[in-house]
């Protein structure tokens, strides 16, 4: 397993460039409303398009993020978990980024995750300066 | 009534004293009979077997012989005390002595005394039993239930640490990142407010010291791993069941365990598996309290590659509304309960690489909470590696 959890791990996929590009889609998937909206708040702010869904369910009911989006996804949700959205995510023919986040101890999320890691995963407490890193 | 009587004829003193030895030696209890200056009369088969005297080396004797010194001189006092005055301390009240064998040796026992008026005088009547074997289970139930008190302390503050750490983990990310906005929002533009950047920036100096003092904590908490050992989980429950229902009454609950036959171990830290199942047992047995039909089962089985155990009961199961939040810490109900039982019971399970689960009305009519620990280390990579790698998981 190589999933690192520093706040700064480095993207594996992160395709370099993207840091100038305004306009893209973020999408938020976490069941927290404080941290759903502050998320998007800040998001706004730097300029981002910003939609938040509070689980899962309502992400899949949408049009499929496209490859430039970024979904950032809370790994503890209710019902259809994290890491079935972000299986579902890698899946599509063109996946976008994916930021996974999560306040649950390593081992619970090493145990979660098992093979279907993401690129990039972030603890919370999380910081604008991780997020925008990423972005 | 007087039919059996061998000799017909009216009822002699001696003839009614050898039949009451009669009945007296068949009594399990041991009988002591002692007049009034403690003299023992009448000493029955099963006293004979608990002190090591026959009834002829003790007959007139005074009873003392059967206590440790101690005991024996304050007897004195309470035989010429209650004479006297009629002061009862032991007379129909009954209670915990020790008496001595004729090797020396002292053993527990329990003492009822009674008294009666006869025509040779007062008489004073002791029923004995011997509770050495009771106190010695008592007290190493005693000692075990202590031992898992000061151990589930331990890692409760462990496991509470994780707990609160989970929980406030949200609202200060929420803090932080409505502060950065905030700092961005006030830096920006042509009103950029500098004043008021200030007073955010230190805003967001204080939630990132918060937020440091909640992963010192995790990092901390994660450090230990859970030690795992293979158990095997019928005697666990056993054991559990046994420590709940001692602690607490449970009059009127039918306790059920079903275990299938042969079941394999499973790799966990015993005390932290005993603390999941002692709070769920407990949580049930509060549970039915209320309700007529009390019963707690606990059963336990394998599925595919993990250990199920399932506590249920014919409570009135969860409340709908606890439900959504039953697992966070601080969620209870109760009074008396800190409502953490639930939450650290999960954060057990999953740091064990399982999970706890509710199911409402389970096969007892109220709430059954499912337990799914992993088989044994040892047993489920010998079933992966099929292949023939050659390594050996050391399960410890
Ligand atoms: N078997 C059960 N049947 C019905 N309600 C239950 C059952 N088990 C738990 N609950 C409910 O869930 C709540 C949370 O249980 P939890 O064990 O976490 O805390 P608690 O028992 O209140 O306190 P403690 O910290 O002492 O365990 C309880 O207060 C109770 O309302
Ligand atoms: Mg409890």
């Amino acid at each position: 397993m190589v999933v690192q959890f520093s706040d700064c791990a480095v993207p594996a996929r992160c395709s370099p460039g993207r840091r100038g590009e305004a306009q893209v889609t973020v999408h938020i998937v976490e069941d927290d409303p404080g941290v759903g909206d502050a998320l998007a708040l800040l998001l706004r702010q730097i300029g981002h398009e910003v939609a938040i869904h509070p689980d899962a369910e309502s992400l899949f009911e949408d049009p499929p993020p496209a490859t430039q989006d970024t979904v950032i996804v809370d790994l503890g949700l209710p019902g259809v978990s994290g890491v079935q959205v972000i299986r579902w995510l890698s899946r599509l023919k063109t996946p976008p980024k994916i930021i996974a986040i999560s306040g649950q101890p390593r081992q619970v999320i090493e145990k979660m995750l098992g093979d279907d890691q993401p690129a990039i995963l972030l603890r919370k407490p999380l910081t604008e300066e991780a997020i925008v890193r990423h972005l | 009534m007087d039919e059996d009587q061998s000799g017909g004829g009216p009822v002699t003193p001696s003839v009614s004293e050898a039949r009451l030895s009669s009945v007296l030696g068949t009594a399990v209890d041991g009988i002591v009979v002692m007049d009034h200056q403690a003299r023992i009369l009448l000493f029955n088969t099963a006293c004979e077997k608990l002190f090591g005297y026959t009834a002829d080396e003790v007959r007139g004797q005074n009873v003392k012989i059967l206590m440790p010194e101690d005991f024996a001189l304050a007897h004195d006092r309470f035989v010429s005390n209650y004479l006297t005055t009629g002061e009862k301390r032991i007379i129909g009240i009954g209670r915990e002595v020790r008496g001595k064998h004729r090797d020396g040796r002292e053993f527990p026992i329990e003492l009822s005394v009674g008294e009666a008026v006869t025509p040779e005088g007062r008489q004073f009547i002791g029923i004995m039993r011997d509770i050495s074997a009771r106190k010695a289970v008592e007290q190493r139930l005693a000692q075990a239930q202590a031992q898992l008190v000061s151990m589930t302390r331990i890692s409760a503050l462990d496991e509470m640490g994780a707990a609160i750490a989970h929980e406030l983990n949200q609202p200060l990310t929420a803090i932080m990142l409505y502060l950065q906005a905030a700092k961005r929002q006030a830096s920006s533009g042509s009103g950029a407010d500098s004043k008021l950047v200030e007073i955010v920036d230190k805003g967001v100096n204080e939630a990132e010291r918060a937020s440091k003092i909640i992963q010192r904590m995790r990092r901390f908490v994660e450090k230990r791993e859970p030690e795992r050992r293979a158990v095997a989980v019928a005697p666990l429950i056993r054991e559990c069941l046994e420590l709940v229902t001692l602690g607490n009454a449970c009059d009127g609950v039918a306790f059920a365990i079903d275990v299938e036959d042969d079941l394999p171990q499973i790799s966990a830290d015993p005390v932290q598996v005993q603390q999941v199942l002692v709070n769920l047992i407990r949580n049930a047995l509060e549970a039915v309290r209320a309700v007529e039909d009390k019963r707690v089962s606990v059963s336990a089985g394998v599925r595919e590659r993990d250990m199920i155990i399932r506590v249920s009961d014919s409570g009135g199961g969860v409340p709908a509304e606890l439900v959504p939040n039953l697992f966070k810490a601080f969620s209870g109900s109760k009074k008396k309960g800190l409502g953490l039982g639930l939450a650290i019971s999960r954060s057990i399970a999953q740091n064990h690489g399982g999970d706890l689960a509710v199911e409402q009305a389970g096969s007892g009519g109220g709430a059954a909470f499912v337990l799914r620990l992993p088989l044994s280390v040892g047993r489920a990579s010998a079933e992966a590696q099929d292949a023939g790698e050659g390594m050996k998981g050391s399960s410890e």
